[in-house]
């Protein structure tokens, strides 16, 4: 992909202490004005890619290569790191609730974000939350702002919280499911923000399970199973004809909203298999429809037309 | 089709501490078919979960009435409920938490026959784990041993035990991964065609309500603004609200439409005349005085809106 990455995995393999690896060769590229939707089902590692880039997870064992802006995240010293977090790249949660600290303002959370970051005076600081808030959709934002988090909506804390994570003007949001604890309607709203955050320039990363939300607002995705990514390109093209088979299947296990009912959904049978158990040929075949003797050994990434990728013997030439 | 549940002008209010009134469920009438699917579909805080719970007697409503099989079940007493219990059964988002940890689930899936004085207990689970899908080998188990999906087919299979004539589902597969969801949809499906088993399925999801259920009725802050045959209300909606629901739903081949705006005002201070009217994109000032009531628009088809869609 082009040399505007704003954020570049490459390789990147993140293990246990003990050796068992949670992450197997993911490489991503966010850009900026883009929106890279990571989908996977529980336990398939895409909080796990989404923690790393934000050097969270300090247990773990990482190597390959981080980029960010041109420069190399992994092996970065704490310090820097923090300097980096919020001001270059903020993250936001599924759970606005035990995100926010429950004795404070929401307001006082997001001024002490801003003078962490940079030097402003209290009042400076309280302006710009103020004016955060009411971009973020927050009615009243000078009476929210002096709110506790149980005092807001769920809807309202996730604007806080993304308010919270724009107010040092990242170049990168990553967001871990956001709307999953919210009411349809109120996602709605939050995915519309998201979109218009992604159109100001900003490059987002959002991490889902839901294809609908990827569909609604991103630009690009990446399909992760169990550890691995197996499927990228443009939303467009993926959901229109999806290429690798856990895809597919994915895909076809949404209950239809329109058309005919079908008398029994397509389901994917068994399930993932975990970390210290992954097969060591690809590893959705012992779930997959089309398996044949060649998926023992583990496929490459591969880019069968311009712009897409999979891992799937399906697609080797 | 014979009813098997009607519950009439139902109402369930809490006092809070504070002398304020939280209206769960106003004045709710329905009936559940035998047999039959009926989903409740809304938003957090609209009173579905209450409702379902107050349906088989799980709390005792404010107000109104519920019949099963013309007798009426509200207001009696705990252990005159309990000639009624086998029949109603309950399934449970969370299937985590609604087993004992310490118990093996031989243990669990005995105890409501154990409860109830059957006899023949060990042949009944034989039989019921062979409907979901799960051998015998469970039973020495405990519940952390299995994985969501299968927890809920335990779940399931618990329920069934005694053979009810109703099962009150509360969002039974929103904590699963969309490919075990679908096993599960199935399973209930399948379960529902072959034990003829009505069912009061509550939900948030459309898309699964549709696969799910026959007839649908929508709430909104307590009260139904819809209902209708599932398929019908989905292609069509005739409340606005119904319309927004289906709007917000994020799918692959179309871009969301503009947002409903705000959120869903306070139970305890729901607003005057048509609850819906300051979120609603068609409002106009009647409905801010006057409250709309549900009313039938077409066959099978009830609607409580001044200026129905349909």
């Amino acid at each position: 992909m082009g040399a505007d990455a704003l954020l570049k995995l490459h390789h990147l393999h993140l293990e246990l202490p003990k050796g068992t690896a949670l992450l197997e060769d993911v490489s991503l590229t966010v850009r900026r004005g883009d929106a890279l939707g990571v989908v996977g089902e529980s336990g398939s590692g895409k909080s796990l890619t989404a923690m790393s880039v934000m050097g969270l997870l300090p247990g773990l064992k990482a190597s390959g290569s981080i980029r960010f802006e041109g420069r190399e995240l992994l092996g970065m010293k704490d310090r820097e790191w923090r300097r980096l977090r919020g001001a270059g790249m903020a993250m936001i949660f599924q759970d606005p609730m035990t995100a926010f600290l429950p004795v404070r303002s929401i307001g006082a959370q997001i001024d002490e974000q801003i003078r962490l970051h940079e030097p402003v005076s209290r009042r400076e600081a309280r302006a710009r939350t103020v004016r955060l808030l009411g971009r973020m959709g927050v009615p009243d934002p000078e009476a929210a702002a002096n709110r506790y988090p149980h005092q807001l909506s769920g809807g309202l804390r996730q604007r806080a919280m993304i308010a919270m994570a724009l107010s040092c003007d990242p170049a990168l949001l990553i967001a871990d499911e956001p709307t999953t604890a919210l009411d349809v309607t109120v996602q709605a709203q939050i995915l519309t923000l998201l979109c218009e955050i992604r159109d100001s320039g900003a490059g987002v990363m959002l991490i889902t399970h839901d294809m609908g939300v990827v569909a609604q607002t991103c630009t690009h995705v990446a399909v992760v199973y169990s550890g691995l990514v197996v499927e990228q390109g443009p939303v467009a093209a993926v959901m229109a004809r999806p290429l690798h088979p856990y895809t597919q299947a994915l895909l076809e296990a949404i209950p239809p909203l329109d058309g005919p009912r079908p008398d029994a959904l397509p389901t994917i049978p068994g399930r993932p298999s975990a970390p210290e158990a992954r097969p060591e040929g690809c590893v959705f075949a012992p779930r997959c429809r089309f398996v044949r003797p060649d998926c023992g050994v583990r496929p490459a990434l591969r880019e069968p037309e311009e712009g897409r990728r999979v891992a799937c013997v399906l697609y080797d030439a | 089709m014979t009813v098997l549940l009607e519950a009439k002008n139902l109402s369930k209010h809490y006092r809070l501490s504070h002398g304020e009134t939280l209206r769960a469920v106003s004045d709710v009438s329905l009936v559940v078919h035998r047999g039959e699917a009926l989903a409740l579909v809304g938003e957090s805080g609209c009173g579905k979960s209450t409702l379902g719970r107050t349906l088989i007697g799980l709390g005792a409503p404010s107000s109104g009435e519920v019949f099963f099989e013309g007798e009426r079940i509200s207001g009696l007493s705990d252990r005159a409920l309990r000639r009624w219990r086998p029949r109603m059964q309950m399934v449970f988002q969370d299937s985590s938490s609604t087993f004992n940890p310490r118990r093996t689930i031989g243990e669990t899936l005995a105890e409501p026959m154990r409860i109830h004085g059957r006899t023949g207990i060990a042949d009944r689970i034989a039989a019921l784990l062979e409907q979901v899908g799960l051998s015998s080998s469970v039973l020495s188990r405990y519940p952390h041993e299995f994985s969501g999906g299968q927890r809920q087919r335990l779940n399931i299979a618990r329920a069934l035990m005694l053979g009810p004539d109703l099962l009150v589902a509360d969002e039974p597969t929103s904590a699963l991964d969309v490919s075990v969801q679908a096993q599960i949809v199935n399973l209930l499906r399948d379960l529902r065609n072959s034990l003829d088993v009505a069912c009061v399925f509550i939900s948030h999801d459309l898309a699964v309500v549709r696969q799910m259920a026959d007839r649908i009725a929508v709430m909104y802050l307590g009260r139904i603004v819809e209902e209708g045959d599932v398929l019908a209300v989905l292609e069509a909606p005739a409340h606005p609200y119904t319309r927004a629901l289906l709007d917000a739903v994020p799918r692959p081949d179309r871009p969301l439409p503009p947002p409903l705006k705000g959120d869903v005002p306070s139970p305890v201070h729901p607003p005057q005349g048509c609850a819906f009217h300051t979120r609603c994109p068609l409002a106009q000032p009647r409905c801010a005085q006057e409250r709309p009531e549900l009313r039938q628009v077409a066959e099978g088809r009830r609607v409580a809106c001044h200026y129905p869609l349909l």
